[in-house]
Parts: structure tokens; C-alpha cells; sequence
């Protein structure tokens, strides 16, 4: 289990809040003629990478609010968490630790537990 | 194993006598004792069988790792597997020994052992797979669950245990020598620190052997309790004793569980056990090492035990299980145990290295010559033998020859293991160290230091200098605390995994894990059968899959296996230690989250009334609504819902609808902020008017339905499905932040603030006049799909002119406080008129005759407002809206999606069924062709037959066709296809 820190409220236990997947995708226009490529893609498609990620999380058991993060997904690290309305950080501010050929941390995968 | 007392200590005391039950049979042993020592004390070594040959076995160790005594406590609810190495006795405990039948002594289950060799690696992947499947079934699998196995599950239980939250800068894990000094050095600093021992008294290897003669120039017992006293006396030093850290999860977050009742029987209804949640910064891990065991033929005779774990016995219990054991060792580990017995006025019958006269310490080597004990170099077990216990050993000695050793004890040692487990958990590496042929910590992945043996470190030189430098980060005071030794100071030991058996035999056995009976011969068997990965090697002889995760065993089988693979242990690797550490119960896990607090209840204000009137409930989501009221204990459910239903259409009936989800939306943009969540448009709405509205998923799907009334466009209160209240208001307040942040709306909800009855029937007026004299209810005054506000006797309230039931129909909304004053009042002024409650069934059934439909019955995620014929309700000329853009994706506009009809039996007598599909052939030939499916069916007294809700292929346009239904019998039933309305279709008693 994971501190979350709300930006809102400070580090909280992951119990008070819920995922809400890939942040910065922005929703279309609803007054503009939308393709139906764009907005399939908005409706039904999302990144999932291993290793640095925008994301959004809610404080449902906190103070309700939104709020973007940075989180490793392949460590679980949230490196920082930031309001809506802040700008998104440069991924190349934060050392990815995804190094191995196969995608895997050099320390903390859980896929082994011996140096290589 | 005749074993004898030594002298008295501070752990126990000879005249505190306990008396407690074994297999019947009582016995007496001392306050303090565990149920091994006080076994071993009664000269009781067989204590339990094996998992799968029901071999004898014995006691092993002396703590958390034992692999074999494992006992059930009838007393505490026949509670199974309990370590009897940890378990402490007390007046009257019962204790039952395991996985035997008649008796321990003579068990049926011990012919396993003579079928044996077909009971090796793979044995059940290889006999059980294949055609037959039904043996497996029928015969197989009930015959192993009743011969292989642990305890039995307990009886009857009912644990309380509760949770205890801990949020600190440093957790120290283990009061041995390391963590006592790690907490010294953390004295009255200003971090909050915790140190845990899973044992009653901390002081580990002081406590546990005589290797240490002097801390500090004190005799080590002294030193130990002014320590404890500072460390306690410290402000900020918070000390957890019995409590065993059983889990290190990311972010330094650990689980550790406390016995509340060492030592004493549990007292029902009090907490047994605390389930500690531990948030640090920095963990320190002082756990300390656990010693090998060695495989030979028969390495599992009762009477054989850890040689570390026998000078436990004597140290902490003043008990020595034997008076001669035999000692075989291939390290220095072990020289303590000969000083302790020497130091006792005992001696080893022999004492066995296979390490040579050279190698083996000058100390040790000194103290068996001096008093003659026989020594044994460059030597190896080959077996032990003996009927039940152990008997005799074979040694071979340097020359190759071989010598019979008659004994009645044999001490083990293997080498010793930092306990990785903890670190592994937390995702640090570990790292092979040739010379002591052993894991180490390596890299930590997490703020995790390791101390002392727990680190690799087995020698005492570097103790200050290794703590000082590893606690640097705190800045805290160096220490300098000064040892001496009673034996060696330099860990040394020879690499030694397995001795072969004298004689080749199929019976021959050497074990390398004793409580899942793997054998040395299963693992070689599993290599040659091509599962040389060590995790699949795991899997396939179940090698250190037991409840002890093979604690004394697992890294023996990697040198095992790195031997026949010539390769680097570094190579093989070691399968994950996965948490927990060692088994807690469920009833820990669950703490005060179970029974009446599982899940909460919720009722309405009104519930207590429903409960006095024959309410049968049903539970939607949390929330206990009455699904029925029984007039009298006779009435079955279909009559009583056809009762009331009946009177709702002729006279009246009054609904409890409390729990329906009521958000209230405000802001200056809270009209524009309507207009885009539901799908209607709410623009050209009169103020004080309700209407009924869908809520689309961005898919264009229907996801909630509700009334929504405009007090002004400002101002909106929304109604919501019972279970879909939280969802709506989650779904609205995402939006508002993360889309339209810049309309200015707040939404809350106000589900429990506000009861709800729905009264309706053609008599619903005349009551409702009735009730409340002031109001002028006609049509002109109060049409329908309009609200008002009002006061009575001093209660706002709020009143909906709207039907769920295709009746007149009004919902009034009263603060939950005052509710169910009202709630009587409208019962004694309904009386006359026939009122009646009714409940969800009926309610369901009269909507469904009205071809309204419930979101989540009706509609499963994939059903558009087109696909139910509600697109009049779509706000067409809106620029946007939640889903809007989805309602013209090439999937939404296809003609043969499924849609909403209604469904009749031909022949009006049949009856139809809820979840059957319809289909367009009488005969059920497959493949069938699916059509879709019955959302919803009743049997309605009004139309006098069965009738549906369905959504079927291009449903709308086979309106007026016939097609099937099918039924739970197989067969088929023929059906009409109609429009999903089957009451007054022109919706003349809504607006009468
Ligand atoms: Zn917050």
C-alpha cells in the first residue's frame, strides 16, 4: 500500500483514494464536428507503459478533489503529485529506473531476488 | 530422548507446576514452558506424522522455524498447525497431535511410507491426469484430503482481534543483541522509534546460548536488564513484545501480529490477537539467522534436532532433552552447544565435523579433549535408525570406515542463514557469499538497514564499528560497547548439503523438506525430468512450499541443486520469499471488520415501522428496503406482492423510497452544468417542474436514470437509482473539476437528509387532501411533473407530483427527523381509502406493466436510450452532453443492436422466466442463434397472465412478430413480440 500525497490535504494511506487512469487526455470539443477516430481514441484508448506515467487519482475518502501524479508503474513509486491546473512535469526531470533489457528495475521488479 | 532439568532461571521457575492434556493424556509441566519443552521435559518425542508418508516425527527446533511439531488446540477452538515451539501452555490447555489415525502411535496413514516410492515428485501431476477424471473426483481426491494433510479446521470459532495503526521514524525488528543496541543508540533521540520481538523477553542470543561471557564487563544477563530498563525508561522508544512482523510491504509499510494472551487461554470476547499496520522511515532489520538442518537417510527420527535449538532448551527453558546427544556439525556454529553442555555437567556421547582436525576451532578442539568426549574428523553421518526414535547413527569416519553410534539424540547443524525472508519481502537483492555458503542482504530497494547476523555479519568484531557506520544517517551518539566470547570468534564452516545412504534402497529417504516430505531423491528426479528452474523445481516436488516456507531447509536444496547443475548458487537463484513470515489467521485479518460490522447497514428513518408491520426485506447495495409486507405469517411472497400491487391499481398503496439518491446541484452555472451531465435539456424547463432524465457514459451507454426538479437555474435537485447515488455524485464532481472546471457548481449529496414516500393509486388525491388540508392538490394547482414547497406543523416539505407505478402519484420529501411522525399520519389518514405499504416487489412489477424500465435490470452498460425508445428524451439540439457524441458512432446507429420490447406469452396460461433468451425457432437445435434475452418478468394480476421486458436483436421492428422463449425445462415457449407498455398506454391515470 501506497502514501499518496494529496496535494490538497498531505500523505495519505492509498485506502482513501481511487484510480482514474491516464491523466492529461483531453475530452473533445462537444461543440466542434468530432471525427469518429478522435473520439474513439479519447472514449476507449489509453497509454499503458511500464515506467513513467501521468496519472489521475480522486481523494473519495478525503477532500473529493482531483489531482494528477507522476507514478512508476513498474516500481508503484508516486514521484510527485500535482493540481489540475498545474503544469505537467517534464518526464525527463525524474530518473526512470526501467533499465533492464526485459523492461524490469534493476532493484524492486519482485521477478527475482538474486543480483545479476 | 530421556531429558532431565537443569538449574532454574529467570524464564522458569521448577514451582510453578502446570498440569495441560496431549492426546489425553495428562502432564505437568512449568509457567514459561512452550508445549515442546514441556513435552520434551515428559520424555514425549513423537508429536506428530508427516504431511504425506505419516512418518514419526519429532521435535526440530526451538522457535518460529520448526517444520514438524505442529499440534491442534482443542482448547481454543481445536485451533490447527500451531507451532508447538512458539505456543505457550497454561492451566488446563488441551493439545492434540495431527494427521493421524487411530493414533499417533499406531497410525493407518504410515503405510503411505511403503508405497512410498510411487508417491515421488510430480506423483500427482502424473497419476491424476488424463481421461479419467471422475476417479479423480470420486476417489482420488477424497482419499489424499483425508491422508495427506495438516490439522483439522477449527470449530466453532469466533476471534475477536482488532487493528492498531503506527506511524513512526524508525522500526527496529528483533530485541536481540542488534536491536537492543540499535535502541540504545536511539535513546531519548527525536525520532519515534518502535522495536518488535515476536518473543516474550527480549534479548535473543543472550537469552537463547552461552556464546557470549561478558558485555560491557557485566555478566550478560545483568547488562541485558539495565538496557531494557533505559530502552523502556526512554521517552520515545516504543517497545512490542510477542508480536512477530510477519509482512514488509512497499513504502516501508509493515504488518506484525500480536498474541494478547501468551501463556494463558484466550478469554472469549476479549481480543486475542492485534494486527499491528506499521507506516516507518527507516525499518532496521535485527531478525537474526536461522541454522540448517543436514539431509542423510532418516535426517527427520524423532529425537534429532537443531543443535542451536538444544541449547535453547538449556538456556532459556533450564531443560537439556538429552543427556548425551550426538553432536554432527559442519561449521563452528555448534561449538557452543558442547560448552554449554560441558558448562552443565553433561557431555556429547560424540561430537562429528566433516570438516578436518585442522580446521576445526583450537577452543572447541581443546575442550572435548580435555574431557574425552569422542570426536569424530573429516566425518559424515551416513543414516540414523531406531523404531519411532532415533536409536543408532552410522558414521563414517576419515579412514571410510563405518562405526554405529547408539544414541537417543542427535544435534544438527547445517550452517547458518541471516533470515532474508523480511528483506527479500521488502524487494532488496541478495547476494551469495562463497566463503560462509550462504544469502546475504545485498541491495535494499526500500530505507532498510540490516544489523548483525541478519546482515551476513556472524562474527562479533565489527559489531560497533557496523553499527555505527550502518546508523549514521540518524546523527545519533557512537557506540562503543566491549564483548567477550565464550567460544570462537570467526564463523567457518565446510560445504556439506546431503550425505548419501550407506546402502541404495527405494525406501531409503533424506529428507530436504520435512513438513511436505520432499526428499533429496525427488529433487534429483525433478532435474532429470527437465524442471532445473528453480521456481518451477518448487512448484513440481513442493519443495519449501510448506507453512514454514523451509526456514531450515530451502538454501540446502539450492546447494543441492547448484551441485547437480554445476552451477553458481548465484545462478540457480532462490525462489521469492513471499509474505506472511509465518501463518496468522483470517480472523486477524479481518479484525473488527467482520460479523455486524462487515459490511454496514443501512436503514431508512421509517425502518423500525417496517419491522413492526411484516416487512420481509431484500438488501439493495448497503441498504435494507422492505421487499414485502406478510399480512400474516401464511401469505406467501407471490400473493402478498399481487396484493399489493392489486391495491395500488384500485385503491392506494404508500412506498418507502428513503433510499433513492437525492444530490442537490447549485452554482450560477448549474443549469449549463445540468444540460451537460443528463441528456435531456433543462433550458426551456418551467421553474417548479420535475423531469425524468438519463445519464450516458461517454460510450453513450445508459448508466443512471432519475427525476430531476429545477427550482431554478441555479438551483437543481436530482434524484438517483438506490445504488447508483455515489457513482452520480462521483461522476458530477469529476466533470466539474476535471472538464468544466470553470462552471461554477457545487453538487452534494442529500440521500439521508431527506426521507421519501411515494404514495399512488387512483385514491392517492383524496389521501394526500386528506393528510395535508392545506394543499390544494387538483390538476390545475398541482399538475403532473410539478413540485412545491410547503410547511406542516412547522416541517418543510416538499411534495413531486410524479409515479413510478403508471398511478396518480405523489413523493413527498420530509427531513429524515420528522419522517416517520408523518409517515403515521399518513397512515391513519389513508385507512379509509384502503392505504396500503408496499414493497420493492410490487413496486417492480407495476412499473414493469407501465414499461418503465430500472437501470441495471433492464440495461447492462451496453443499451443506448435509442436501443429502450427513449429518444425523445435526448436534447437534441444541445451542443454536448455527457455520451453525445457516442449516439452516432457506427457501432450506436447499427440497425440490429438490441433493443427494448415487451414480451406475452401466446397462449396466455405459460409462463415465461427472467434471463431466458428468445429465439426464432420452436426446436432448440444449436447452435442457436441468440437473439437476446428477458429482463424482467412477472405475473400480473391486472392483465391476468405473465408478461416481459426484453432486449432483443432489431427488437423494435419486430413489434406485432412471434418468436420463442426458452424455458429452464429445455423446451421452448412461443411468445409475442410487443410494445414495452402493457397499462394504460396513454398515460390517462398519470395526469388524472
Ligand atoms: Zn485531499
Amino acid at each position: 500500500m501506497l502514501i499518496i500525497n494529496c496535494p490538497y490535504c498531505g500523505p495519505r494511506d492509498q485506502s482513501e483514494f481511487s484510480n482514474g487512469g491516464e491523466a492529461h487526455v483531453k475530452r473533445p470539443d462537444g461543440s466542434k464536428e468530432i471525427g469518429d477516430r478522435e473520439w474513439g481514441e479519447y472514449v476507449f484508448i489509453r497509454a499503458n507503459p511500464k515506467g513513467l506515467f501521468y496519472e489521475r487519482w480522486v481523494h473519495t475518502h478525503g477532500c473529493r478533489k482531483w489531482f494528477n501524479c507522476v507514478r512508476d508503474t513498474s516500481t508503484d513509486e508516486i514521484l510527485v503529485t500535482y493540481k489540475l491546473d498545474e503544469k505537467k512535469p517534464n518526464l525527463n526531470n525524474f530518473k526512470s529506473v526501467v533499465k533492464t533489457p526485459s523492461g524490469e528495475p534493476e532493484v524492486g521488479s519482485g521477478n527475482f531476488t538474486v543480483e545479476k | 530422548m530421556k531429558s532431565i532439568n537443569l538449574k532454574e532461571n529467570q524464564f522458569i521457575q521448577f514451582h510453578q507446576k502446570i498440569s495441560f492434556k496431549f492426546d489425553g493424556v495428562k502432564y505437568f509441566g512449568y509457567k514459561g514452558d512452550t508445549i515442546a519443552s514441556a513435552l520434551l521435559r515428559n520424555n514425549i518425542n513423537l508429536v506428530g506424522r508427516s504431511f504425506k508418508y505419516h512418518r514419526p516425527r519429532g521435535i526440530y527446533t526451538c522457535g518460529i522455524e520448526e517444520p514438524n511439531a505442529l499440534v491442534q488446540i482443542i482448547s481454543e477452538y481445536s485451533e490447527p498447525n500451531t507451532r508447538a515451539t512458539i505456543k505457550k501452555i497454561y492451566e488446563g490447555m488441551e493439545i492434540e497431535s495431527q494427521n493421524r489415525w487411530p493414533s499417533l502411535e499406531n497410525d493407518f496413514g504410515s503405510i503411505n511410507n511403503l508405497f512410498s516410492p510411487i508417491f515421488t515428485a510430480g506423483f500427482y501431476y502424473k497419476t491424476f491426469m488424463g481421461p479419467h477424471k471422475k476417479f479423480w473426483k470420486n476417489l482420488y481426491e477424497p482419499l489424499i484430503r483425508r491422508a495427506a494433510g495438516l490439522g483439522k479446521p477449527p470449530k466453532d470459532f469466533k476471534g475477536v482481534s482488532n487493528h492498531i495503526h503506527h506511524n513512526v521514524d524508525v522500526t527496529i525488528i528483533g530485541g536481540g543483541l542488534n536491536g537492543l543496541l540499535a535502541a540504545k543508540s536511539l535513546i531519548n533521540s527525536n525520532y519515534d522509534v518502535l522495536l518488535i520481538d515476536y518473543e516474550e523477553q527480549l534479548g535473543g542470543i543472550i537469552n537463547n546460548s552461552n556464546k557470549i561471557s561478558l558485555i560491557d564487563n557485566k555478566e550478560p544477563k545483568d547488562w541485558l536488564k539495565e538496557t531494557i530498563q533505559e530502552i523502556e525508561d526512554s521517552k520515545n522508544i516504543k517497545i512490542l513484545k510477542n508480536t512477530l512482523v510477519t509482512t514488509y510491504n512497499y513504502v516501508n509499510h509493515l504488518i506484525a501480529i500480536e498474541d494478547r494472551f501468551v501463556g494463558s487461554k484466550p478469554i472469549e470476547g476479549k481480543v486475542n490477537s492485534t494486527l499491528h499496520k506499521i507506516r516507518t522511515g527507516h525499518t532496521i532489520l535485527c531478525n537474526g539467522h536461522i541454522e540448517r538442518f543436514l539431509s542423510f537417510q532418516n535426517n527427520d527420527l524423532p529425537g534429532i534436532m537443531l543443535s542451536s535449538s538444544f541449547e535453547k532448551y538449556m538456556c532459556r527453558y533450564g531443560l537439556a532433552p538429552s543427556k548425551e546427544p550426538v553432536i554432527f556439525s559442519n561449521n563452528s556454529n555448534s561449538n557452543s552447544l558442547v560448552y554449554s553442555l560441558i558448562k552443565a555437567g553433561l557431555k556429547p556421547k560424540a561430537y562429528i565435523d566433516s570438516r578436518s582436525g585442522e580446521e576445526i576451532e583450537p577452543n572447541l578442539f581443546d575442550l572435548i579433549r580435555k574431557n574425552d568426549v569422542p570426536l569424530y574428523t573429516n566425518s559424515q553421518i551416513k543414516g540414523a535408525f531406531g523404531n519411532k526414535k532415533i536409536e543408532k547413527i552410522l558414521v563414517e569416519d576419515s579412514s571410510g570406515a563405518l562405526n554405529e553410534i547408539k544414541c537417543d539424540c542427535l544435534c544438527l547443524s547445517g550452517g547458518i542463514n541471516p533470515d532474508v525472508h523480511l528483506f527479500t519481502q521488502s524487494k532488496g537483492l541478495l547476494d551469495w557469499d562463497e566463503k560462509d555458503l550462504t544469502y546475504k542482504p545485498s541491495k535494499p530497494f526500500q530505507p532498510t538497514i540490516t544489523l548483525g547476523s541478519a546482515s551476513g555479519q556472524f562474527n562479533f568484531d565489527n559489531l560497533n564499528s557496523d553499527i555505527n557506520e550502518k546508523l549514521k544517517t540518524f546523527k545519533v551518539k557512537k557506540l562503543d560497547v566491549k564483548l567477550e566470547l565464550n567460544t570462537n570468534t570467526k564463523y567457518h564452516i565446510e560445504k556439506l548439503w546431503e550425505v548419501s545412504p550407506q546402502k541404495k534402497s527405494l525406501w531409503a529417504k533424506s529428507f530436504i523438506d520435512l513438513q511436505n516430505d520432499v526428499t533429496t531423491k525427488d529433487i534429483r528426479q525433478a532435474i532429470t525430468e527437465g524442471f532445473d528452474r528453480i521456481e518451477h523445481l518448487k512448484r513440481y516436488t513442493t519443495n519449501s512450499m510448506g507453512t514454514d516456507q523451509g526456514k531450515i531447509s530451502s538454501i540446502n536444496a539450492l546447494g543441492i541443486v547448484s551441485d547437480l547443475l554445476d552451477k553458481k548458487v548465484n545462478e540457480v537463484g532462490t525462489t521469492i520469499y513471499r509474505p506472511p513470515y509465518a501463518p496468522l489467521s483470517f480472523s486477524a485479518i479481518a479484525g473488527r471488520n467482520c460479523y455486524e460490522f462487515y459490511d454496514p447497514e443501512r436503514k431508512s428513518p421509517i425502518h423500525s415501522w417496517h419491522l413492526k408491520n411484516g416487512a420481509i426485506f431484500e438488501d439493495v447495495g448497503q441498504w435494507k428496503r422492505p421487499w414485502y409486507f406478510q399480512i400474516n405469517k401464511d401469505e406467501s411472497m407471490h400473493d402478498a406482492v399481487q396484493r399489493e400491487s392489486k391495491n395500488v391499481r384500485e385503491n392506494a398503496g404508500i412506498l418507502d423510497g428513503s433510499t433513492l439518491g437525492k444530490i442537490e446541484i447549485k452554482g450560477e452555472d448549474a443549469l449549463e452544468f445540468m444540460n451537460l451531465i443528463y441528456t435531456n435539456s433543462f433550458t426551456k424547463m418551467r421553474q417548479g417542474s420535475a423531469r425524468y432524465a438519463l445519464m450516458l457514459g461517454e460510450d453513450g451507454m445508459v448508466k443512471d436514470d432519475g427525476i430531476i426538479c429545477k427550482i431554478s437555474d441555479q438551483h437543481f435537485i436530482a434524484t438517483t437509482t438506490t445504488g447508483g447515488a455515489a457513482t452520480v455524485l462521483g461522476c458530477m464532481e469529476e466533470y466539474a473539476q476535471t472538464e468544466w472546471p470553470n462552471l461554477k457548481v457545487f453538487m452534494n449529496s442529500i440521500t439521508e437528509q431527506y426521507a421519501t414516500f411515494n404514495i399512488s393509486g387512483p385514491k392517492a388525491r383524496e389521501i394526500m387532501k386528506k393528510a395535508f388540508p392545506n394543499i390544494n392538490f387538483s390538476n390545475e394547482e398541482f399538475p403532473f411533473m410539478t413540485f412545491q414547497f410547503h410547511e406542516f406543523n412547522g416541517i418543510p416539505i416538499r411534495i413531486l407530483r410524479a409515479s413510478f407505478t403508471g398511478e396518480l402519484g405523489y413523493e413527498i420529501y420530509i427531513p429524515s427527523n420528522s419522517a416517520p411522525k408523518i409517515w403515521d399520519n399518513i397512515q391513519s389518514f389513508g385507512k379509509e381509502f384502503g392505504l396500503a405499504p408496499y414493497g420493492t416487489e410490487a413496486m417492480h412489477l407495476l412499473r414493469a406493466e407501465k414499461g418503465y424500465i430500472i437501470v441495471g435490470q433492464d440495461t447492462d452498460g451496453s443499451i443506448t436510450p435509442i436501443d429502450l425508445g427513449l429518444s425523445w428524451m435526448i436534447g437534441k439540439s444541445k451542443k454536448d452532453f455527457l455520451g453525445k457524441r457516442s449516439l452516432t458512432r457506427s457501432d450506436t446507429i447499427r440497425e440490429d443492436r438490441k433493443q427494448l420490447v415487451g414480451i406475452i406469452p401466446s397462449n396466455k396460461a405459460d409462463k415465461l422466466e427472467e434471463g431466458q433468451h428468445i429465439i426464432l425457432d420452436k426446436e432448440i437445435k444449436s447452435p442457436v442463434p441468440m437473439l437476446g434475452h428477458i429482463t424482467s418478468c412477472y405475473y400480473s394480476s391486472t392483465l391476468g397472465h405473465d408478461f416481459a421486458l426484453a432486449v432483443i436483436k432489431n427488437g423494435h421492428s419486430m413489434i406485432g412478430t412471434k418468436a420463442y422463449a426458452s424455458t429452464s425445462s429445455m423446451s421452448t415457449t412461443g411468445v409475442d413480440i410487443v410494445k414495452p407498455v402493457f397499462y394504460d398506454e396513454d398515460n390517462k391515470r398519470l395526469v388524472s
